[in-house]
């Protein structure tokens, strides 16, 4: 067991030092994991109406295209998952479901889907992020208004061991070179946690609104922010002339300082949904209704769509190189996935859960 | 009494219930239609529990409650909550910021009686009467004398209601009081699904306590005329319930209701003349964590019309309505009024004993809007009639419209200024069968009903977090309404049973945008609903019994997630002492007998078996 964890560990370090980010444990498994969810597996987290606990997730087979909605719900037939699914990531043979308004995080086997435990007493958690098999993190708002917090997780035992101080309203998280980035969505800035010692080490400034995190190939961070954003008071609409243009930041990860920033033209319009290609040489983002490609090593922000529409999240199958994007429909019916070629090319579509806003490839 | 005197009382008498010599109030004017009442004994039995709870259990009509302490908004028809009128002798009482009634907060211990008018009637009832009206009356009291009326119940899960009620009446004046006051802590166990082991617990967050009064008031100041003042009160304050797995946030409602309204009524050589006139106030507090909202809105109405009735051949009203709305809600950034106008014309004529035609018309007057003029043809005809049977042939076409409501419109965020006012058509026909041999009487009425309704309001939710109204381009709500009712007296014995089914199949036919809910059923609208009851009374004792099953319903907009279907069975047992002049009634009542596990609302758990005991003091 001792042995199996050690080389767990060595495939995990090797996987972060080459950057790659997927939580993909069993690739140099030879006999594979077994469950029904096991194989070619996307995975699709469905946020459900908030109040109403349908959140829900969605399996995707990517080789014969097939999909299996509610698999949280058919392999655990009389539980409910919960209310908000904000995130979804799979580490291992876990998968950890962050819901957001049921204030935990939702464990389950990866392959089966059969609930193996919860992480609760959180406060708004947002998102998660393994380091290894023992040791995880969560974002928690706290508050809407004030400074949000990372959790530090025992994933044996599943309680929290430690809670960090951060920004305002921290979201998204990216482990690299030892160091946890923690994108402050409400802030103006990036709090970095050394990974030995989860101890908030620096913090990196940056455009207000940090709402993506993605590292190329060359180990370069890069983050989208929306900018500061000022809402009319009556119709919460975003003001197109006091509010702030958005941009994305390259920020070196051996210095931890922001090396170049690009502006967004529309002061009301805000980049997200950041992720990268499978090589790490290209970036995808959702920008004012379209989707478009960016070559890291261009200055200039690319100007040409890659897709004539935006959606609610994106993924890069790093089998296939397929980008993956989500279709909100509303709170009141069931969205869709729509599969696009390395060409930008629709392939096919699948009616998922109620509002899918993330992917997770195995 | 001087003879001329008592003679001139039945003059009076006669022309005051000039109109109602074509039956009841409710179905004067809608000759064609279905009209249903809820039975009085039933309203005597169950006077601790709500308008939602009755009707839910003995109509067509199906609830959605949004848990044990939850709002309960009504679906006539397949129609959505503001769909349904709901009026108050003879006012509509439908809050005007929502445009719906929460049914929970109207306890029928303040109601006299209740009547269902199925299918569009918004040339008589207004705006909102488009899948149908719930017609709510003051009690009236017919004994001459002193009475006084004091009930005490308690029930399962902490429950506890009381209710104190004196009236007088003599020749000239009747005057009535009530008073109620309920606690509810819905403290019931339920198994958490939401939490890892699924653990049973105790529902700590679904206490409602409600309280309230009502009064009335009628003087006949002549023989020829009268006047009357009605007041009713209800204060109910309630934790709302969160969902299986979604967070508690110290949510709280707080309404506070009051109707106040005055009426005069006179009789002369042209017919009837009655004004009313009516001031509703209406406070919504909600509260949680993060919201503090206050809806504080203020109506004024007045209608005044005047029916003549020509024998019994024909009856012709004509009115108007006026309403001032003056709300200071926080939700709208301040301030707002609103004036609506509407005038009508009612006709009803019957040709030859055998044939009831009505002829109804309503215009509305909106600023910034036009709904367009809204009318009702109907028939009824006595197709063929023996010795034992009677077999009516009925049907209308009726108009509906309903004007947005000022939350839809006002509402900081997501308000709607551009929203356009729902219009409706409604076309039904039925069959009415009426069988009787010696004491036993079958009622039988079969309808068929298809509607049409443009601009159907949905609220749907953003991304951003707060909701929004947009206009469906059109939808259609098709039905069928069965039931048949069976009374039978066999010396002390009296037996009534009534079984009912309801087909209601509503989909969005036309899109203003995309095609993916068409030909879609729904959310929240059961395709089947059924129920049967039973009264039975010998003697001192009376038992009623209550069966509703409700279909599945769809809880999405493509039908591919619903909540299962789910039977609820209800007991009650009476037993009346007679201690000197006064009477004592004993009652034990149990609702959700079988103890089934169902939810009106996802994730939102309901009461089980819930047990009701109650001593009622009756003086004289």
């Amino acid at each position: 067991m001792k042995k199996y964890i050690t080389v767990r560990r060595f495939f995990v370090a090797a996987a972060l030092l080459t950057g790659s980010l997927s939580f993909s444990s069993c690739e140099n498994d030879n006999e594979g994991p077994s469950g029904e969810y096991a194989q070619d597996a996307v995975l699709v987290s469905n946020e459900g109406n908030f109040n109403s606990s349908n959140a829900s997730v969605s399996y995707l087979n990517r080789s014969n295209g097939s999909v299996t909605n509610e698999i949280f719900k058919k392999a655990n037939p009389e539980m409910v998952l919960g209310d908000v699914l904000q995130s979804m990531a799979v580490h291992g043979d876990r998968a950890f479901m962050v819901m957001n308004n049921s204030r935990k995080v939702v464990v389950a086997n990866a392959n089966t889907f059969k609930a193996e435990g919860e992480i609760s007493g959180l406060e708004m958690p947002r998102y998660f992020v393994a380091l290894n098999d023992s040791k995880g993190y969560v974002t928690e708002w706290v508050t809407f208004s004030g400074n949000g917090r990372v959790a530090v997780v025992d994933l044996k035992t599943l309680t929290v061991t430690k809670i960090i101080e951060v920004g305002i309203n921290p979201e998204r998280l990216l482990l690299a070179g030892g160091k946890l980035y923690v994108a402050n969505r409400e802030d103006n800035k990036l709090s970095v946690i050394n990974t030995a010692t989860d101890v908030l080490e620096t913090t990196i400034p940056v455009t207000h609104g940090p709402n993506g995190l993605a590292l190329d190939n060359n180990n370069n961070l890069w983050v989208t922010s929306s900018g500061l954003k000022v809402y009319d008071p009556v119709t919460w609409e975003i003001s197109t002339e006091t509010s702030a243009p958005g941009t994305l930041s390259k920020i070196n990860t051996s210095s931890n300082t922001v090396v170049d920033t690009a502006n967004f033209s529309s002061r009301s319009a805000s980049p997200g949904n950041l992720t990268t290609s499978k090589d790490k040489t290209r970036l995808y983002f959702t920008y004012n209704g379209k989707t478009y490609q960016q070559d890291p090593q261009v200055r200039q922000l690319s100007r040409t769509p890659f897709i004539g529409r935006s959606f609610n999240a994106l993924g890069v199958d790093p089998a296939t190189n397929y980008l993956y994007a989500a279709r909100s429909t509303g709170y009141t019916s069931d969205g869709w996935v729509i599969r696009f070629n390395p060409s930008g090319a629709a392939v096919d579509s699948f009616r998922v859960g109620i509002a899918p806003n993330g992917f997770v490839f195995r | 009494m001087a003879p001329a005197a008592l003679a001139q009382q039945d003059t009076a008498l006669y022309h005051l219930q000039g109109v109602e010599i074509f039956g009841k109030p409710a179905e004067v004017f809608a000759a064609g239609s279905r009209v249903s009442t809820l039975d009085s004994s039933y309203l005597q039995t169950y006077t601790s529990r709500s308008l939602a709870e009755a009707l839910q259990a003995r109509t067509p009509i199906y609830f959605k409650t949004y848990g044990a302490s939850g709002i309960s908004s009504a679906s006539f028809r397949g129609t959505s909550a503001g769909h349904t009128a709901v009026l108050w002798n003879g006012l509509n009482i439908t809050l005007p910021s929502l445009g719906q009634s929460d049914f929970a907060t109207l306890p029928l211990s303040s109601v006299g009686e209740v009547a269902m008018q199925h299918g569009a009637a918004g040339a008589t009832y207004g705006s909102g009467a488009i899948g149908g009206a719930i017609l709510l009356n003051s009690p009236t009291y017919g004994r001459q004398g002193f009475r006084g009326d004091l009930q005490q119940e308690v029930g399962s899960f902490g429950r506890y209601f009381s209710n104190a009620a004196a009236s007088y009446s003599n020749e000239k004046l009747a005057v009535g009081i009530s008073g109620n006051w309920q606690l509810a802590p819905n403290r019931f166990p339920y198994r958490d699904y939401a939490t890892f082991g699924a653990p049973e617990r105790k529902q700590e967050h679904a206490e409602v306590q409600q309280h309230g009064f009502a009064q009335d008031l009628v003087w006949h100041l002549s023989p020829k005329s009268k006047l009357s003042l009605h007041s009713w009160y209800t204060s109910t304050d309630r934790e709302v319930q969160p969902a299986l797995g979604a967070a508690y946030t110290n949510a709280q409602q707080l309404d506070k209701n009051l109707r106040l309204m005055a009426g005069y009524d006179y009789s002369s050589r042209w017919g009837q003349t009655s004004i009313k006139t009516a001031w509703f106030s209406d406070y919504l507090k909600y509260t949680d964590d993060n919201n503090y909202s206050v809806t504080d809105i203020q109506t004024y109405q007045v209608q005044a019309e005047q029916t003549y009735t020509y024998g019994k051949r024909w009856s012709l009203r004509g009115g108007v309505n006026l309403q001032h709305f003056t709300g200071d809600v926080e939700g709208y950034g301040g301030g707002v009024t609103e004036d609506r106008a509407a005038a009508f014309a009612l006709f009803r004529f019957d040709p030859t004993e055998a044939l009831e035609l009505s002829l109804n018309m309503r215009q509305a007057f909106i600023k910034n809007y036009n709904p367009a003029p809204t009318p009702t043809v109907g028939a009824n005809w006595k197709l063929a009639s023996g010795q034992n049977h009677h077999l009516y042939l009925k049907g209308n076409v009726s108009g509906s419209y309903r004007v947005p409501t000022l939350n839809e419109r006002f509402w900081q965020p997501g308000g709607n200024s551009n929203l356009k006012p729902e219009q409706g058509w409604n076309y039904e026909s039925g069959l009415r069968h009426v069988y009787t041999l010696g004491s036993l009487l079958v009622e039988s009425e079969a309808t068929a009903y298809y509607m049409l309704v443009d601009n159907w309001v949905q609220w749907v939710p953003t991304p951003e977090g707060f909701w929004t109204p947009h206009n469906l381009q059109k939808v259609r709500s098709q039905g069928l309404e069965l039931s048949s009712q069976a009374s039978r007296q066999l010396g002390d014995l009296k037996l009534t049973a009534t079984a009912g089914y309801t087909y209601t199949s509503t989909e969005q036919v036309k899109a203003y945008e995309g095609t993916e809910e068409l030909d879609r059923q729904l959310a929240y609208v059961p395709l089947h609903k059924a129920t049967f009851f039973t009264d039975a009374a010998f003697r001192t004792w009376s038992l009623s019994g209550n069966l509703s099953y409700n279909g599945l319903r769809y809880t999405n907009g493509n039908n591919t997630n619903f909540l299962p279907s789910f039977t609820l069975v209800g007991f009650a047992l009476n037993k009346q002492f007679l201690l000197g002049q006064q009477k004592l009634i004993a009652s034990a009542r149990v609702d959700n007998a079988t103890n089934t596990d169902y939810k009106t609302m996802q994730n939102l758990p309901m009461p089980g078996r819930q047990y009701a005991l109650s001593l009622r003091f009756i003086i004289p």
